[in-house]
C-alpha cells in the first residue's frame, strides 16, 4: 500500500474539536483560513462554545488608574503557581477614562463612563455603546447609583439595572429604578410603589456592584424607614424587586467593618468582617430565610482587607486584598496562598468575568 | 440456533479480524446498534468499515476502564497526530459519543498552545488570506499570539533573527 496521506477531518468534526479550545486559542486560530475565521466569528458557534466552556474560564480584569493599565488575569493559575501571564494588550480608547466597571455577564463587562456606558468583551475587543439613563444624565454626580448588569434567558436579552437616589433628601425618601433592555435599546423607568432603599452606608464612598445570581441582581441596601440592612434582588425575568432579610445571627452586629455579597458554589452568600475575622453565611434555599446557614468563621491574618469573590471546586475561597492582590483560604480558614497583580499601591478596580466569544446584536465597533 | 440470547456480538474490522464483544459494548456504538436493530434475522457478523483492529483494541481498553469507573485513566498520548486523527474518524464512524468527546478533547489539548502554522499543517489547510488581510487580523488579535506558553509563528522566528 502507498503511504497514507494525512487523514482528512470533515468540518463538522473540526468544529467539535474547536468547541473545546479556550477563547485565546480560538481568537488566534481565526487566522488559520477564511473558513475558520467565519466559523469562529459565527454567533451560533460563540453560543455553543460559551455554554460548553463556562466552568473553565473565569478571569479578572484589573484596571489601574494612573497610568491606566488594563490586564486580564487568570487568577487561579496566578495563585496556584504564579504562572498566569496577564494579557497586557487589552486596550480601551482614552475617551472612556475615567471609567468604572459595574458588573459582568456572559463575557461582557459593563463600563460606566462620564458620558456613556459601554458593554465590552475583553476577549474579543467587541464593544457597544449604551446611553446613560435619564436620571444619570440629569443628576450626574449629585445622585448615588447602584448598578447591575445581567441576562434574561427567557427573552435572550441583556439588561442594565439602575437603582438611584438623592442622598441629600431625608424625608419622603424615594429611590428610582430604571432598566435598559438591549433588545428594546431604551431605558425604562419601573414605576413601583415607593422604593425605600438606599445604598448601604458602607458603600457610601465605594458603591458595590450588583451581584448577578440565579437570574436576579442583588444589592445590599438599607431600608430607609427602618434603617435595617436587607438584600434586594431584581428578578430579570419577572422584572420585579424582592426583599431578602439577612440571617438572624447577623442582625445586630454593630462592630462589622464591612459586608458583601458573593456567590459561594451554587449559593448566594453573605460575608461580614469584624475585627479581622470573617464570617460567611450561605442561603441554602434561595429566598427561604431560615435556610441561611453560617458556614465559615476564621481570622484573615496579616491581610489588610479581604473580600471574597470566588470559590473553587473544592471549596477554597479566593478574595481580593484591597485591589492590589488576591488571597486564597481553604475551608478551614488556612491561607493557601496570595499574590499581587497590581503594582500601583492605590490598587485597581477589579471585576470577575468569564471568557466568551459572544457579541451583541446591533451597531457596534471592534476596539 | 438463535444467537440473540448470546451476550457476544461479532464485529469484523477492515483488516479482517473478528472481535467478539459484549453486547453492552456494542450498544455504545450507535452505528452497530442500528445494524443490529434493523436486521430481521439474527445477525451473525457485523462488518465495521473504516475501523481497524488496532482501533478496536483501544476501544475495548476504553470500555473496560469506563466500566471500572476509571475512564480518566484512558490516554491516547502514545498515538502520533495522524494515528489520533485516524482513531477519531473510526470512533466517529461507529458513532460512540463518550469516546468521541474524549478524543476531540485530546486533539484540542494538543492544539491549544500551538501556532497558526502548526494548525494549518495539522489539518492540511491552505492559508487563503492575502498578506495584508493576515497582517490586519494578526495586529488586531496580537494578544492571542503572546504568552510564554504559546508556540511562536514561523514567520516571527525568522524576523527575530
Amino acid at each position: 500500500m502507498e503511504k497514507k496521506a494525512t487523514p482528512f477531518l470533515p468540518l463538522e468534526m473540526i468544529i467539535q474539536i474547536l468547541l473545546w479550545l479556550p477563547v485565546k486559542s480560538l481568537i488566534r486560530f481565526k487566522s488559520v483560513c477564511k473558513l475558520w475565521f467565519s466559523v469562529i466569528s459565527d454567533p451560533n458557534f460563540a453560543n455553543s462554545h460559551f455554554l460548553l466552556a463556562q466552568t473553565n474560564s473565569t478571569r479578572i480584569v484589573s484596571i489601574s488608574a494612573a497610568p491606566p493599565q488594563i490586564r486580564s488575569i487568570d487568577f487561579e493559575a496566578l495563585l496556584n503557581d504564579g504562572s498566569a501571564s496577564p494579557n497586557p494588550n487589552l486596550w480601551l480608547p482614552q475617551s472612556y477614562f475615567p471609567l468604572q466597571m459595574k458588573g459582568s455577564c456572559r463575557g461582557f463587562i459593563f463600563l460606566h463612563c462620564s458620558s456613556n456606558n459601554y458593554l465590552w468583551n475583553p476577549s474579543t475587543g467587541f464593544h457597544k455603546q449604551i446611553p446613560l439613563s435619564p436620571i444619570d444624565s440629569r443628576f450626574g454626580a449629585y445622585f448615588h447609583y447602584l448598578y447591575g448588569f445581567g441576562y434574561d434567558q427567557s427573552r435572550d436579552d441583556y439588561l442594565v439595572v439602575l437603582l438611584s437616589y438623592d442622598p441629600a433628601v431625608p424625608a419622603h425618601f424615594k429611590s428610582h429604578l430604571e432598566i435598559f433592555s438591549l433588545t428594546d435599546n431604551t431605558w425604562k423607568k419601573i414605576e413601583d410603589t415607593r422604593i425605600p432603599y438606599r445604598g448601604h452606608y458602607y458603600y457610601y464612598y465605594y458603591p458595590k456592584v450588583g451581584l448577578l445570581f440565579n437570574g436576579a441582581i442583588h444589592w445590599l441596601v438599607t431600608h430607609h424607614g427602618s434603617s435595617v440592612t436587607v438584600i434586594v434582588a431584581f428578578d430579570l425575568m419577572e422584572r420585579k424587586l424582592l426583599e431578602i432579610s439577612l440571617p438572624y445571627s447577623f442582625v445586630g452586629h454593630h462592630c462589622v467593618s464591612d459586608i458583601g455579597l458573593w456567590v459561594f458554589g451554587e449559593f448566594l452568600s453573605l460575608w461580614a468582617m469584624t475585627d479581622g475575622i470573617v464570617e460567611i453565611w450561605v442561603m441554602k434555599q434561595f429566598t427561604v430565610h431560615y435556610s441561611w446557614t453560617k458556614t465559615h468563621v476564621f481570622p484573615i491574618g496579616a491581610i489588610p482587607y479581604f473580600s471574597p469573590i470566588y470559590s473553587t471546586k473544592n471549596g477554597d475561597i479566593i478574595g481580593t486584598i484591597d485591589g492590589t492582590g488576591l488571597v486564597k483560604y481553604n475551608g478551614q480558614g488556612q491561607m493557601l496562598g496570595h499574590c499581587s497583580y497590581c503594582d500601583d499601591p492605590r490598587g485597581s478596580q477589579v471585576v470577575m468575568y468569564t471568557e466568551s466569544l459572544l457579541s451583541l446584536p446591533g451597531d457596534h465597533e471592534q476596539v | 440456533m438463535a444467537s440473540s440470547s448470546s451476550n457476544l456480538i461479532s464485529l469484523k474490522t477492515s483488516d479482517g479480524t473478528v472481535f467478539k464483544v459484549e453486547r453492552a459494548l456494542a450498544k455504545t456504538m450507535k452505528t452497530v446498534q442500528a445494524i443490529i436493530e434493523e436486521a430481521d434475522a439474527n445477525i451473525y457478523m457485523i462488518p465495521i468499515h473504516n475501523v481497524f483492529s488496532h482501533h478496536m483494541d483501544m476501544i475495548i481498553d476504553y470500555y473496560k476502564l469506563s466500566v471500572a469507573g476509571k475512564s480518566k485513566e484512558f490516554s491516547v498520548e502514545k498515538l502520533d497526530n495522524d494515528e489520533l486523527k485516524d482513531f477519531l474518524l473510526a470512533v466517529h464512524y461507529l458513532n460512540m459519543e463518550d469516546l468521541f468527546e474524549v478524543l476531540t478533547q485530546a486533539v484540542a489539548d494538543r492544539l491549544e498552545k500551538k501556532s497558526v502554522g502548526y494548525v494549518r499543517k495539522y489539518f492540511g489547510i491552505e492559508n487563503d488570506f492575502t498578506p495584508e488581510e493576515y497582517a490586519a487580523i494578526r495586529k488586531k488579535n496580537d494578544w492571542a499570539f503572546k504568552g510564554d506558553d504559546i508556540e511562536p509563528e514561523e514567520d516571527e522566528e525568522k524576523q527575530e533573527e
